[in-house]
């Protein structure tokens, strides 16, 4: 070992790291998609006024809530094709990549529906009479006045579960996946290991590179559309 | 393979020993981070030149990656930040031998201290400023100001938030098993690879981080409750 620390060393790794870029950001994206879709399923029984359907969905939440993501990533990875197998159906071969997204999707959909719902009850019910006043149906509003209001309320909240969910997807890489950290770990392996700390540090320089620049996205929709209804409702 | 209730009964109690490492863990990094977290509050809310902007690096870098990597840059940093002071300073601090615990302890506790940083940050911007002012005009001291006015209010403010991130710090303990601590994920790992038993064990494991959760999330409520108390005698 020549000198203790090669910051140089950093800057050379980052780009071979960001190869794993795509994959990490995948993941994230078609979590994120499929999570949407879940959690507005969860969303939708949590606001109505069946006491079952509720607490249904309301203990789903919580259990996700309660446990680590890791763990909730080993559960599926490991306790699916076990759980699958034994009714009969065999998921050994599949890619590790469903597996990841299977679980980021069931994890992060239990937290899009506290984001939802609470950006639901947020849109006044003045709004949904209103809609009503002027003859539109429950779909109508639904669609057009409460949705899109409710999606500016939960902008910041939405941007804080995706630079989240972005630095969970790094635990990928305990199941044998070659994200941004699983990279960074084979190209740290080697040269006898010399270098990893520079690797590491790489690597976490490209993750808080798109966490600031999802940060900044999020500062600049929420701006955005802030403005809007003020612009609109001069007198 | 059918589900083994057997076995998952059989493995709680030897996964349930790893509890203890987890609450260490959790509340060693939570008490000194606490510490840490609020010297940066207070230089970032003092306006200290420098040491802010080295805070807000800090905390920015802290909360923009993922923690496991946090960990592994502690896990090849730490021994090489203690070489390279050994060699500058002519200290002799044996770097070889670190225990892991002390590479975890640290970690968290860098982590613990940004997050912390910030609630304790918006806590005390949250009280407003003539409460001081109040304070003083009355003839008290500036400890007796925050003792008795700023921190009481401030800490309605923080505690919702300071249970948030008590809670993700349990979680997120969960990933130290990676820098070979023995705690729940890891003990949990052990019994399933004996058995090739995922689902019952990592299930169990997910009971016990559930109600450990649980059991803080309710005390907090409990805290929650006791602090606020002073606004129910204004009402």
């Amino acid at each position: 070992m020549t000198e203790i620390f090669d910051i140089s060393y950093i800057f050379q790794s980052i780009p071979l790291i960001a190869k794993a870029l795509p994959l990490t950001l995948s993941i994230l994206l078609l979590s994120l998609f499929f999570g949407s879709i879940l959690g507005l399923l969860l969303t939708a029984l949590k606001v109505q006024k069946n006491r079952t359907l509720n607490s249904l969905a309301n203990s789903y939440v919580a259990f996700i809530r309660g446990t680590p993501p890791l763990l909730q990533l080993f559960l599926v990875f490991y306790g699916l094709p076990q759980m699958v197998g034994s009714f009969g159906i065999d998921i050994n071969d599949w890619d590790k990549f469903v597996f990841a997204v299977i679980t980021f999707s069931l994890n992060s959909s239990a937290f899009l529906s506290e984001i939802m719902r609470s950006a639901y009850l947020a849109v006044e019910s003045g709004q949904w009479e209103a809609a009503f006043s002027i003859g539109m149906t429950n779909i109508q509003t639904l669609l057009r006045i409460i949705i899109p209001q409710a999606f500016v309320i939960a902008i910041p909240n939405l941007g804080n579960l995706i630079i989240s969910l972005l630095k969970e997807t790094s635990y990928v890489f305990t199941i044998g996946m070659i994200d941004i950290l699983g990279k960074a770990k084979l190209i740290g392996a080697n040269g006898y290991g010399v270098r990893q700390l520079e690797v590491y540090i790489g690597a976490a320089l490209i993750y808080w590179g798109i966490c600031i620049l999802i940060e900044r996205m999020i500062h600049f929709y929420e701006k955005k559309y802030n403005q809007q209804p003020l612009k609109n409702t001069d007198r | 393979m059918e589900f083994d209730l057997q076995f998952a009964l059989a493995a709680f109690p030897k996964i349930l020993t790893g509890v203890p490492m987890t609450l260490f863990i959790t509340l060693f990094s939570v008490s000194f981070g606490l510490y840490i977290g609020l010297l940066i509050a207070v230089c970032r809310i003092r306006q200290i030149p420098i040491l802010k902007n080295i805070a807000a690096v800090y905390v920015s870098f802290i909360r923009g990656t993922p923690i496991l990597i946090q960990l592994y840059i502690v896990f090849y940093g730490l021994p090489e930040f203690l070489t390279y002071l050994n060699q500058s300073q002519g200290l002799a601090i044996s770097a070889e031998g670190l225990p892991h615990i002390v590479i975890a302890l640290v970690a968290f506790t860098m982590n613990a201290s940004a997050y912390l940083s910030e609630n304790i940050r918006s806590a005390l911007n949250s009280v407003d400023k003539g409460q001081m002012e109040a304070a003083y005009s009355v003839g008290m001291t500036t400890v007796q100001g925050l003792r008795r006015i700023v921190i009481p209010q401030a800490l309605v403010v923080a505690l919702p938030n300071f249970s948030n991130v008590f809670l993700e710090i349990t979680k997120d303990t969960s990933l130290a098993f990676s820098v070979m601590i023995v705690e729940i994920m890891a003990k949990a790992t052990v019994e399933a690879s004996s058995g090739y038993k995922y689902l019952e064990t990592y299930l169990d494991a997910a009971i016990i981080y559930f109600v450990v959760c649980y059991i803080f999330g309710h005390i907090f409520v409990l805290l929650e409750k006791r602090v606020k108390k002073y606004q129910e005698v204004n009402l």
